[in-house]
């Protein structure tokens, strides 16, 4: 596996000085849909163990970006790269990603009727586990592992036995996103607007378990249209997106920043770029 | 078709023949039989088979029928032992492990050495001993749940059936195992296609309570017409889940009467299971007739090939307070094509009915086509119905959510495919049945995957 060490992203931690491993090089990333452009040149480096948030009004590619990212194809890429721990990522198909340890939570997560959760889920770690050559876990050890993260979001084991998504409230709907991260422990987790259609209660219940799963092992990539969920999961550098680029790139106050001033703040930046 | 078939360069000559026939056979019917007999074969002579420019016949194209020229399936065919070999070879769709009571039909024939011994309390017994010796409950209900003055292939089982199976469970008791009604079809050494028409007749008291399973199957290129009816009545508060499990051979005919009555407080759950067949056609009727009613009807079909699999339903709401419930789904591969048609009806003074029909189809080739319509007739005011159809391949967002957590693309489809065909299996309330079923369907999923694969 080719590996590129180097020091020369454009960021680097505020508190912290030293020299990190990138996991995720964008590099001028274009994509489109339907023929017209969303993503105009995107560049954005991802070390890990970092948690870094993409903010940006409707419409400025935030989606998008999740979901190239997580191989959707009803987006053309157009140009660009990026790197996954040195490999192509998007020469691989989304089920290679997921095992290569990329996972979405995503915004609007599908009903499946007819596939229990627990059938799922199972389904899902087996074939991660398939994926990296190890044993296929049994139902019994599957159920102690399942119930142990069920505990940390506050989840009734019944969940399992009903199908996936269907008819769950829109915060149980995310509570099950964020469980299926925590069975899978991804490299990188993005979170595609985790926060929409939540209230206050599930919101901290979502942002509790998406920090404990904060570690060096993994980096994380919060996508979102209000600064409020950055209350909860407090990244380590803020990027916002407008009109498929991003314009502007800091810590987490420039989250603060956005809250109090909004996007429009940012025009002259955009003219600027 | 299958090669042994004899297409008549007229269809008129294979009814005119058929009609000659039955006008022919020896009977041992009761005058009132007899007469409603030569009623129905006056009636199937004049209609004949519908055409497509019949409105309920317009996606089903029963030419193929017409044309072929039948033969009676005689019990000198099958003697003993090779009836006991059919059946044998027809196991799998009525495993003895489900325990049922069981009533064995080959070729339309009883089949006594195969049929288990009589339930306590219940009547299971065969339509002709039912007639001999319960002359007018049968009088009173044959020919009058499911009326044959409609439809031609109604009449022609009223004027020619053989035989098939009445069961009369008692006001109050609880049929404490299924029973099933097995019809196995075999051409064996028959020189041209079977003509096989089981005419069923089912009484259920008031309060009592029965898990009834229809089985219709054929061997391998047995090709034949099954032309069935059921006519079955449900009185006060009784409870009836009923299975049709229809795993016909991919040449055989395969058309379907079941007319259900329901009084006050009934309650029936019915599934229809197409799992085979070349050509069929299911209408099932349920009258709705007394306060409290209610009935939820399901339906799974899975075809490939050039098969066609057509459901008509009717929901006859003709009492206040009466509920129905209804989904039916389409799994089509290939060039296999479906029907649905769904007719709710409020006759007036029906208030407070509520009626629910969804259909959903999953297209698994582009050649695959389905035909979906509702049709609600309402003659009240104060009702609720509702009706909603969707037809279109797999979801790719399903698809994409499950790829996106590892499961590649094959078995993701795989897996949804049988979500589908799971999602009205897990409604079937009869453990043992409802697990069966899951594995027969699995297995019959993976069957169509490997067809698909292939072509």
């Amino acid at each position: 596996m080719h590996i590129v060490v180097r020091c020369g992203a454009a960021l680097r931690a505020p508190k912290n000085k030293e020299c990190l491993m990138p996991l995720l090089e964008i590099k001028d990333l274009r994509a489109a849909v339907g023929g017209r452009e969303i993503l105009k040149g995107i560049n954005l480096t991802i070390e890990i163990g970092r948690v870094h948030a993409i903010m940006g009004p409707n419409g400025s590619g935030k989606s998008t970006l999740a979901s190239v990212l997580a191989g959707r194809e009803t987006y053309e890429v157009t140009g660009g790269q990026v790197l996954f721990h040195g490999k192509d990522l998007l020469a691989l198909a989304p089920e290679e990603r997921a095992g290569e340890g990329v996972f979405m939570a995503f915004q609007y997560p599908v009903e499946i009727p007819g596939v229990s959760t627990s059938y799922f889920l199972k389904a899902a770690l087996n074939a991660i586990r398939k994926y990296h050559a190890q044993e296929e876990l049994d139902a019994m050890d599957f159920l102690q592992r399942i119930k142990d993260k069920m505990k940390l979001l506050q989840m009734d084991p019944s969940f399992l036995n009903r199908s996936v998504n269907e008819g769950f409230s829109g915060g149980e709907k995310k509570r099950n996103e964020i469980l299926q991260m925590a069975l899978l422990e991804p490299r990188l987790a993005i979170m595609d607007e985790t926060d929409s259609g939540l209230d206050i209660d599930a919101l901290k219940i979502v942002a509790d378990g998406v920090n404990a799963l904060r570690g060096p092992e993994r980096a994380i990539l919060v996508v979102t249209h209000y600064q409020r969920l950055l209350n909860y999961i407090v990244p380590d550098f803020v990027h916002v997106l407008r009109d498929g680029k991003i314009i502007k790139s800091g810590d987490k106050n420039l989250a603060l920043e956005l809250e109090a001033r909004g996007y429009g703040w940012l025009e002259g930046a955009t003219a600027a770029a | 078709m299958n090669a042994t078939m004899t297409p008549a360069a007229n269809p008129a000559v294979a009814l005119e023949e058929l009609a000659r026939w039955f006008e022919r056979a020896p009977s041992s019917d009761a005058p009132w039989l007899a007469e409603m007999r030569r009623r129905a074969l006056a009636h199937f002579r004049d209609v004949g088979f519908p055409t497509t420019r019949q409105e309920e016949w317009r996606w089903t194209n029963v030419a193929p029928i017409a044309k072929t020229r039948f033969q009676s399936a005689a019990p000198a065919d099958l003697v003993e032992p090779s009836r006991r070999e059919i059946f044998h070879r027809m196991a799998p769709y009525a495993p003895r492990s489900l325990g049922g009571y069981e009533i064995v039909f080959i070729n339309g024939v009883h089949a006594p050495e195969l049929s288990t011994a009589a339930a306590p309390a219940i009547q299971i017994t065969t339509l002709q001993d039912a007639m001999a010796r319960h002359g007018a409950m049968v009088r009173a209900h044959l020919g009058r749940e499911a009326p044959w003055e409609q439809n031609g292939f109604a009449a022609l089982n009223t004027a020619g059936f053989r035989d098939g199976a009445f069961i009369h469970v008692p006001d109050g008791v609880v049929v404490d195992k299924p029973v099933h009604l097995l019809f196995f079809n075999a051409a064996g050494r028959a020189p041209a296609p079977l003509l096989v028409q089981p005419r069923n007749l089912v009484l259920i008291g008031a309060g009592a309570h029965l898990v009834l399973a229809c089985v219709y199957a054929g061997q391998d290129a047995a090709a034949a017409l099954t032309n069935t009816v059921l006519e079955m009545v449900l009185g006060e508060a009784a409870q009836v889940e009923l299975v049709k499990l229809q795993c016909a051979s991919d040449e055989a005919f395969h058309v379907a009467h079941e007319a259900v009555r329901l009084q006050a407080a009934a309650n029936l759950l019915s599934l229809t299971l197409n799992l085979g067949g070349g050509l069929v056609r299911n209408n099932l009727s349920v009258r709705l007739d007394g306060p409290g009613a209610q009935a939820t009807l399901h339906g799974l079909t899975l075809a490939a090939g050039r098969r066609h699999v057509d459901n008509h339903t009717l929901l006859d709401h003709a009492c206040e307070n009466s509920t129905s419930h209804e989904l039916y789904k389409y799994l089509l591969a290939q060039r296999a094509g479906g029907v649905f048609r769904g007719k709710i009806l409020v006759r007036p003074g029906a208030q407070k009915t509520d009626a629910r029909q969804t259909s959903k189809t999953i297209l698994l080739s582009d050649e695959a086509s389905m035909n979906s319509q509702p049709q609600l007739e309402i003659y009240a005011d104060d009702v609720k119905c509702t009706h909603g159809s969707t037809t279109g391949p797999l979801d790719d967002e399903q698809i994409f959510y499950l790829r996106s957590r590892g499961i590649a693309a094959a078995p993701a489809r795989a897996l949804l495919t049988y979500a589908f065909a799971g999602d009205v299996l897990q409604r079937v309330r009869h453990a043992p049945w409802r697990q069966y079923l899951e594995t027969l369907v699995a297995g019959e999923l993976q069957r169509l995957h490997i067809e698909k694969a292939s072509t």
